[in-house]
């Protein structure tokens, strides 16, 4: 079967780094099966307890770089409990005590202790890279390991993570000979930071690309950082000013002039509007922009701004930008491939009228032909306005529209927006991952199921009204790996219809429908393969086994395939059937 | 006024019946309040829709501006020691402290002075982020 010695054919592998493929090429035969997994160095595991450490480990030992996702979807809204689960430690264990090579680790939606953290520092010698989004249970300590242990390190990206700051001198623990940073982003710590530990840190790391500050580094110190960081690629600043005074915004506006490599810009979380324009140099440079946080900046100050970044592909905003501004987005960012609109009002407190409408929609669909990803917050929305946008974007392959009201229909029609999503689905073949909303009926499941040949992953919320809506996605859609729904009457005739599905998909996540805790028995029973999670915020309700009932609905239902069976680390709230 | 906010919001924003300095008969203290927007207070602050991640929505209950298209506004509400009814305004809307002293003084109908106390008059006073009582006049209007 072989026409080529192993080391030649695991020449010929190095060169396939995508996971699909290589999982492919894994299946061919025993000997290049063998030879795959002995020469994998990056692994991806989408929801960590679908395998275990040892068995990672014993397929793959050459195990370089490692992602773990722990935490559903949902967890990032509230509706997952804290203590749930996810925890990295018992990685880090088994991989430390079986001596991998470890030297990239990325997390997400994980619990990280500052244990974890000072076990990865001092196990992995040749540890380089540390990636954490949306985790949380570690504190700077943590990182002040990972600062003073890892040698070699070169990436420390923490982002959106829920870190306990002690305000202590983590930034100090690199030590002198540490010149190897080229990647350091701790935006999301909230408390003081060391400025000259930080300054000095930079000025001694000449491969720095990517820094990305958090609030407590204020204008001035941004501007000594980037005077000894000329080739910064990406930036993230963010600090609360009154108006800065003139010579120190001069200065600021000479240190950016230099920085002819900047490409990407973000943060801005605390700073006043007339900071922006000292950007001014920089903005045609621009391909990535997220002011998604700048809650102190107007409208009208962001579209002065956005309106010059001519060669941007992905924008992040809120949408305290307007209509108006999306407008002058559409006719100035030719190279949009990528648009987030934020609502700056969670609850619609006031009359916002600087919110967004279907109309900027419309606008950035029609001016922005590169246009594949959004995700929209937004007020209202219209069929024909939907239907335009599908007419103008085909090419979408992410659609995710928010509409702030749930159950709001067509606001000049007063109908469902099942037409409207219909058309999306339709005309956008390569579409893989949508996010519906507003007043919606089975009929939008009808088409999804019908039409969205690519989907990988389907977020519903407040919409249908039988179980019909929830066959037809789950009949329809070969390609669907992951399923969220919330507050949607999709019921136990759903569920249980069709339990082989549930193996070709990563999970299924429902909360606030109609499954009852029978029909979740009944899936676990005929469905050994899968976990079948019950989520209770209070475990004191629980009854006794024997006298509670089968039809009682479900609060929170999760499930996912393993081929480890039970967990063990469960929580009193977390039952697993 | 009953507060309806949660714990984190309380910080930033103050409620105006808290304890007052005592004084003497004659002399009366003005309160000043923070507060955010004017919401009803049986409206749910729900902390799982919309579907927002935590950093953006405690920068979002951070902000210090309401936004309304281009103008940005600063209500505040003003209670007059006595009075149980309080009056409500934009601080956007004034120019200086004498501009807004005059409002008030209006508003209420009393001599208003902020500054040294004095007992016929009544007293500016406003509340915090930490919580304290403290004289307005002292930091600049911006």
């Amino acid at each position: 079967m072989n026409y080529f010695p192993e080391e030649v054919i695991e020449h010929i592998f190095d060169s396939i780094a995508c996971h699909k493929d290589r999982n492919s090429i894994s299946l061919v035969s025993k000997s290049w099966h063998k030879i795959e997994r002995c020469s994998r160095r990056s692994v991806f595991i989408g929801n960590c307890y679908a395998i275990n450490p040892e068995r990672l480990i014993g397929r793959f030992p050459s195990l370089k770089s490692l992602t773990l996702k722990g935490k559903p979807h949902f967890a990032d809204f509230n509706l997952v409990p804290h203590e749930w689960g996810g925890f990295v430690h018992p990685w880090i264990d088994a991989l430390a005590k079986a001596r991998v090579g470890l030297e990239e680790l990325r997390l997400k939606r994980m619990v990280v202790s500052d244990e974890s953290l000072e076990l990865l520092s001092r196990s992995f010698p040749n540890f380089k890279s540390l990636v954490l989004v949306s985790c949380e249970g570690f504190t700077t300590d943590g990182l002040a390991s990972i600062a003073a242990n890892c040698r070699h390190l070169r990436e420390l990206d923490l982002q959106e993570n829920e870190i306990d700051d002690h305000r202590g001198q983590w930034l100090n623990c690199f030590p002198d000979t540490c010149t190897t940073l080229t990647s350091l982003n701790f935006a999301c710590l909230k408390g003081e930071t060391n400025l000259a530990a930080l300054e000095r840190l930079v000025a001694r790391s000449p491969n720095l690309k990517s820094l990305k500050v958090n609030r407590a580094v204020p204008l001035d110190a941004l501007t000594r950082l980037m005077t000894c960081a000329p080739q910064l690629v990406d930036l993230g600043v963010g600090s609360y000013e009154n108006e800065p005074d003139p010579e120190a915004f001069a200065k600021l506006m000479a240190a950016i002039e230099k920085c002819t490599l900047l490409r990407s810009l973000s943060g801005f979380s605390e700073v006043a509007p007339r900071c922006l324009p000292a950007f001014y140099p920089i903005c045609q440079n621009l391909i990535s922009l997220n002011l998604s946080y700048a809650a102190e900046i107007q409208g009208n100050h962001l579209i002065k701004y956005i309106q010059f970044c001519k060669r941007l592909q992905r924008l992040w905003i809120l949408d305290s930008i307007g209509d108006e501004g999306l407008e002058i987005v559409a006719s100035s960012c030719k190279e949009l491939q990528e648009l987030r609109v934020f609502p700056s009002e969670l609850h619609g407190e006031e009359d916002n009228n600087a919110a967004v409408t279907e109309v900027g929609l419309v606008a950035i669909s029609a001016g922005c032909p590169k246009l594949h990803s959004i995700l929209y917050f937004c007020k209202q929305m219209t069929n024909a306005a939907l239907i335009t946008v599908a007419k103008n974007c085909p090419n979408f392959i992410r659609f995710r529209l928010c509409i702030l009201e749930p159950n709001k229909p067509d606001h000049v029609t007063s109908q469902s927006l099942d037409e409207g999503f219909g058309a999306i689905v339709q005309a956008c073949k390569g579409l893989r991952r949508l996010s519906v909303s507003g007043l919606l009926t089975d009929q939008v499941f009808i088409y999804i199921g019908m039409y969205a040949e690519q989907l990988e992953m389907l977020s519903i919320a407040f919409a249908g009204d039988t179980d019909k809506g929830m066959l037809c996605v789950l009949n329809g859609c070969k390609k669907l790996r992951k399923l969220e729904i919330r507050d949607s009457p999709f019921g136990n005739a759903a569920l249980l219809a069709d339990v082989d599905k549930y193996e070709t998909m990563r999970s299924l996540w429902m909360s606030s429908c109609e499954v009852t805790l029978g029909g979740c028995k009944r899936l676990a029973r005929n469905a050994p393969w899968l976990n079948v999670e019950i989520i209770n915020e209070n475990e004191n309700s629980r009854v006794e086994r024997n006298e509670e009932d089968e039809r009682e609905k479900v609060d929170r239902l999760y499930l996912y395939r393993t081929v480890v069976g039970t967990r063990k680390d469960a929580p009193p709230c977390v039952r697993i059937l | 006024m009953k507060s309806t906010l949660k714990r984190e919001e309380k910080e930033s924003c103050s409620c105006s019946r808290s304890t007052k300095p005592s004084h003497s008969e004659a002399s009366v203290n003005l309160s000043l309040s923070l507060t955010f927007h004017s919401t009803s207070p049986n409206r749910e602050r729900r902390q799982d829709w919309p579907p927002v991640k935590a950093r953006l929505r405690d920068t979002l209950k951070g902000r210090r501006l309401v936004h309304r298209g281009d103008e940005s506004s600063l209500f505040v509400k003003v209670y007059m020691e006595g009075a149980p009814i309080g009056r409500k305004l934009d601080l956007c809307a004034f120019s200086g402290y004498e501009s807004l002293l005059e409002n008030l003084s209006h508003m209420f109908d009393t001599s208003i002075i902020c500054g040294n106390r004095d007992r016929k008059h009544h007293v500016l006073t406003y509340q915090d982020k930490d919580g304290d009582w403290m004289m307005v006049g002292d930091i600049p209007w911006e």
